[in-house]
């Protein structure tokens, strides 16, 4: 498998779904998520992979946000601390588990062994925290980790990158250049807010502007309320030439958790994502709040 | 209640305060959201009473890093709370905080027991980054508001738990003793065995005494670390001291939630081994001893047999 099959898809406009939440899932089936479950319970998770599968989706996205070396390393003052007090196995923990969350992706695809063709997107989010585009680390700095991060899933067989829930156009171009380097397909998804601009205050237009120069394979939006991705689209749409999507959260963010919520059930929310497409978006899935119901209901949309 | 405890730090009497609540209710199986206190309150008001059996004459609440940056930092901003966040979040600190008390209240109760309560503030931002402290000014009301709720809710007294910056304790410090509350300061140390920022330890013990603590402490640090602390401390105060060390080592979640208490490798401290090294504490003259993460209930039994049956040293 490859990430040809969903590229030509899109560019005979087809619809492409993709698949829907994976860390809110993991607490709806009353599993706590603080540590990605990767190491501890990866049948569970690989089980989450095979569910949204046989829903219908076609790009499957890797048990692995925030998770990266500088998330773990957050929590010390320094090197010398984590040394000191820190778990031994921090300098390689992300790693190992990165590489793990592409391979639980993969051996569902086997073990489903779909009709249909499914690709493995590697989920890598914002190097500091998702909604924080204050936090961002400096563009050299952000360039040595993606690197690190974007080699380590093709190395472990992803078959492209999902950079989501984006905050800025600056580390987004970074993810993009790095993408084109390690040679991995990419779709960079923008988090928005109320007005349709990112969370710098950047516009969508600008957004494409910058990425599509860089060989993206697509533009997507994604952890906002469904209501806030249409203002999106409707900012995004007219500027794009490449592919373009979306995926709405639906519920509330409960730190440390989610609050899940019957707002939207999986009707309303494929009512959505219709309007999307209508809009011109074809890529279409879930984000945090969603459950493999929601992606059967957006199947229908294909 | 307090006088109970001058009284005995006065006579030079050892105190056995309590062991890890975080650690241990994540130990127990408890999953960790909102510390436990609205969906495991149960766990938490045993948890409590296991401390108590246990032979603690201190109970700290269950509020380390519970403020309510530690919500508000998951967000772009406030509107953005408001807007994707669970209703609530801006009040769900203060809630807890209130909650927090009254648990480890109704385990006193229930126990029949006289043990003082102490309510918990800790950094605001995480207490291993003392990069991230607040403005002295910010520091100082956002603490306020936080003692003020410990005040109504009538605790004995303030721990300001695992400072890491003299700048924040002092504003801590000045914070609770505005509410009328004794205090205590605990400072995290750091690998260099001064403080966590690289302040020197002596200074950080005067300073408190300088701001009207009422005791001074170090902890989270491994216990080496917080003997070669107190062997030092006595040389810097009059005041009662003491120390409560973590276990284990640290074990981060592996995505951004600010405090996540997990340690591992806690077995290589076995509660004798960790009670032998804090006998080397009192003897140095601490009187306030407990545990920090990954201690649990049988380390405090095991401490009470060093310091007495009702934490006065045997020696």
């Amino acid at each position: 498998m490859s990430y040809q099959p969903i590229r030509e898809k899109l560019q005979r406009k087809e619809v492409v779904i993709l698949d829907g939440a994976i860390g809110t899932e993991i607490l709806r089936r009353n599993v706590t998520w603080a540590d990605h479950q990767l190491a501890n319970k990866p049948d569970f998770v690989r089980g989450i992979h095979e569910d949204y599968i046989r829903a219908g989706a076609e790009v499957i996205s890797t048990n692995s946000f925030q998770l990266c070396r500088r998330a773990l390393y957050n929590h010390f003052r320094d090197d010398a601390h984590r040394h000191h007090i820190g778990a031994r196995d921090l300098d390689e923990r992300a790693g190992k588990l990165l590489a793990a969350s592409v391979h639980l992706a993969r051996e569902a695809r086997e073990r489903v062994a779909p009709k249909h063709a499914v690709a493995v997107a590697a989920a890598i989010t914002t190097l500091e925290w998702c909604f924080r585009p204050d936090l961002a680390p400096s563009p050299d700095e952000a360039q040595k980790e993606y690197r690190e991060i974007f080699q380590i899933v093709k190395d472990a067989g992803a078959d492209m990158v999902l950079l989501e829930t984006v905050n800025s156009i600056p580390e987004a171009r970074v993810g993009a250049e790095i993408a084109k380097y390690v040679g991995l397909p990419c779709w960079v998804a923008f988090v928005c807010d109320e007005r349709g601009l990112l969370f710098t205050g950047e516009k969508l237009a600008a957004a494409v502007q910058a990425l599509e120069p860089l060989g993206i394979e697509a533009i997507l939006l994604n952890c906002a309320p469904p209501e806030d991705i249409s203002t999106g689209m409707a900012e995004l749409a007219p500027h794009a030439h490449v592919p373009i999507g979306a995926y709405a959260h639906i519920g509330r963010f409960d730190p440390p958790e989610w609050m899940f919520t019957d707002e939207y059930p999986p009707a309303k929310y494929r009512d959505f994502a219709a309007r999307w497409k209508q809009m011109g978006a074809r890529i279409l899935g879930g984000c945090c709040g969603t459950t493999p119901d929601h992606i059967a209901a957006v199947g229908a949309l294909r | 209640m307090y006088e109970t405890i001058r009284s005995r730090l006065n006579s030079g009497q050892a105190l056995l305060l309590d062991g890890a609540l975080g650690t241990e209710l994540v130990r127990r199986g408890v999953r960790w959201r909102k510390h436990g206190l609205l969906t495991d309150s149960d766990a938490v008001e045993a948890l409590h009473r296991d401390y108590l059996i246990a032979g603690a004459v201190i109970l700290r609440t269950d509020t380390f890093q519970l403020n309510p940056r530690i919500y508000l930092n998951v967000f772009r901003n406030r509107s953005h709370m408001a807007h994707i966040g669970a209703p609530g979040l801006a009040e769900l600190t203060f809630t807890l905080l209130r909650k927090s008390v009254e648990v480890a209240k109704r385990a006193r109760a229930k126990a029949n027991n006289h043990a003082a309560i102490a309510g918990v503030l800790s950094p605001l931002e995480h207490c291993y980054r003392p990069d991230l402290v607040p403005p002295p000014e910010q520091a100082r009301c956002e603490h306020e508001e936080i003692a003020r709720v410990f005040a109504e809710e009538k605790v004995d007294f303030l721990l300001l738990e695992s400072m890491n910056t003299i700048s924040e304790a002092k504003e801590a410090l000045a914070a609770g003793r505005s509410f009328g509350l004794p205090v205590w300061v605990s400072f995290v140390l750091g690998p260099e065995g001064e403080l966590l920022s690289r302040e020197p330890l002596n200074r950080g013990v005067v300073e408190m005494e300088q701001g009207g603590a009422d005791a001074v402490l170090v902890n989270c640090a491994p216990p080496e670390d917080i003997g070669k602390a107190i062997l030092r401390m006595r040389k810097f105060t009059k005041l009662p001291f003491g120390g409560f060390a973590h276990i284990g080592r640290f074990s981060p979640p592996s995505w951004k939630f600010e405090f996540f208490p997990q340690f591992i490798e806690t077995e290589s401290w076995s509660p004798e081994r960790y009670a032998a090294e804090a006998r080397r504490w009192r003897d140095a003259g601490a009187t306030i001893i407990g545990g920090c993460c990954g201690t649990r209930p049988e380390h405090t039994a095991a401490l009470r047999a060093v310091l007495g049956t009702d934490g006065r040293s045997k020696a």
